[in-house]
């Protein structure tokens, strides 16, 4: 399963190019807000055109987590929502602690209990290619954590972390930076940690002191420190 | 046409002179063969294809039912590709503009505000429906008529909401009522032109009506 690319993305006066090839594992992609993530993500799950090639060898059902999670909301109840993710609510809800507003509409939810919603139909569904775009936004740390957890549970599977998250992250397989318009990938983890762009500061400050972290969670971060202390 | 007083004033002598009489909409017609950008002022082919029909079936019905549809067929689609026209030519802040010159900084500041948030609303809509479209293929649905209550009302409230915040931060601002803007307006000589060949569009309506 890889997918291989080299596309040119423009979309209302801005322009983004992608070179890259992503097998299974987890893929983070970080960049400033307004870097052109969101604009590449779209373009990966072909929901908006481009020019180039995209492949998708050996990938069956590909999905992608919009950065808004009202903008995924196409039922006017809670359980026909899920279900428009062709999934079973009894099996969705009560692992978000939402099974008792099951006939809710979804727009009454919090942002933060929208995302929550959309993140579990499309972990649920457990598809080749996962494509989620700043999907820590509106996240409590606890559940931040929970969604690392649930993303490095993905095994044998292609995810795609477009993210400028600066606090809670996941064990990753490679890290790329957008910057200037095009997609810079730095490599596999941990040799291209140090040559991150869009390393958060705690993974700056470590690689300051010396320490080389195995990976970009915090708990790497502190045992990397903890290695050179000993 | 860069002058917005200009340009709103051609659209509604245009507008009444195409709903005035049949002559005067195959003026208008003409008018906008002539004078304007013609395709690239147009909406979306779909959209405008969509409208068409619309307006080519109650066409039909009028005619059928002893009206005159071929008539206010014409017209509309003269009223409607002018109404393009002036949309595609709109700049963002200029109904504020016009709207103060018009009526100065109190009553006049608050209708143009009122106008730019409406238009804003507009070009936001037009955003939600292409989000509601991207979710759909995500999600592999196809496009129903059961789809069609639920998806309407996730645009409605997405705007309702929007609103409400927009409320909130003028307030949290401090707008009461009425506001401070210098308006300014650049006119080209063809400004001129085309407004003053819009009056001769009028007077043809209104002399073959009478």
């Amino acid at each position: 399963m890889r997918m291989e690319m080299d596309i040119i993305v423009a979309r209302g006066g801005f322009q983004v190019a992608c070179q890259a090839s992503f097998g299974p594992g987890v893929h983070m992609i970080s960049g400033q807000v307004g870097s052109g993530k969101t604009t590449l993500a779209l373009a990966m799950a072909s929901l908006i055109p481009y020019q180039g090639r995209l492949d998708k060898e050996g990938v069956g059902d590909v999905l992608m987590s919009f950065q808004f999670p009202e903008h995924h909301i196409t039922a006017s109840r809670l359980d026909d929502e899920v279900r428009s993710w062709g999934l079973d609510p009894e099996q969705v809800l009560p692992g978000i602690g939402l099974d008792d507003r099951r006939g809710s509409d979804p727009l009454h939810l919090s942002r933060g209990g929208l995302k929550r919603l959309n993140l579990a139909c499309v972990l649920a569904r457990d598809p080749d290619l996962l494509i989620l775009d700043e999907p820590f936004s509106s996240l409590d740390c606890v559940a931040k954590s929970q969604l690392c957890r649930a993303i490095e549970d993905r095994k044998g599977k292609i995810t795609l972390l477009f993210s400028h998250e600066r606090s809670v992250l996941p064990r990753v397989d490679t890290l790329s930076h957008v910057e200037y318009g095009r997609l810079i990938h730095h490599g596999t983890v941990p040799g291209s940690i140090a040559a991150w762009q869009g390393a958060p500061p705690y993974i700056r400050q470590t690689l300051q002191s010396g320490a080389r972290p195995e990976n970009i969670t915090h708990k790497d971060a502190r045992e990397a420190i903890c290695r050179m202390r000993d | 046409m860069q002058d917005a007083r200009l340009r709103i004033l051609t659209t509604i002598v245009l507008s009444a002179g195409a709903f005035i009489s049949l002559y005067g909409a195959l003026a208008t017609l003409a008018w906008w063969l002539l004078l304007t950008p013609r395709w690239k002022a147009l909406p979306h082919p779909r959209i405008l294809l969509w409208v068409m029909v619309m307006i080519a079936i109650t066409s039909l019905v009028s005619e059928l039912s002893g009206g005159e549809g071929f008539s206010y067929m014409v017209r509309m689609i003269a009223i409607l590709l002018i109404a393009a026209w002036a949309y595609s030519q709109r700049q963002d802040g200029e109904l504020l503009d016009v709207s103060v010159w018009l009526m100065g900084k109190r009553i006049g500041f608050d209708i143009g505000l009122t106008a730019e948030m409406g238009m804003q609303s507009l070009g936001l809509i037009k955003q939600d429906i292409q989000q509601v479209r991207q979710a759909m293929a995500v999600k592999g649905m196809k496009f129903s008529v059961f789809s069609i209550l639920p998806l309407a009302a996730n645009i409605v409230m997405n705007q309702l909401r929007r609103t409400e915040e927009m409320a909130k931060m003028l307030t949290v601002r401090g707008y009461i009522r009425g506001g401070e803007i210098e308006p300014h307006f650049h006119t080209a000589r063809i400004d001129y032109l085309l407004a003053l060949s819009s009056l001769l569009v009028l007077t043809t309506a209104i002399l073959s009506y009478y």
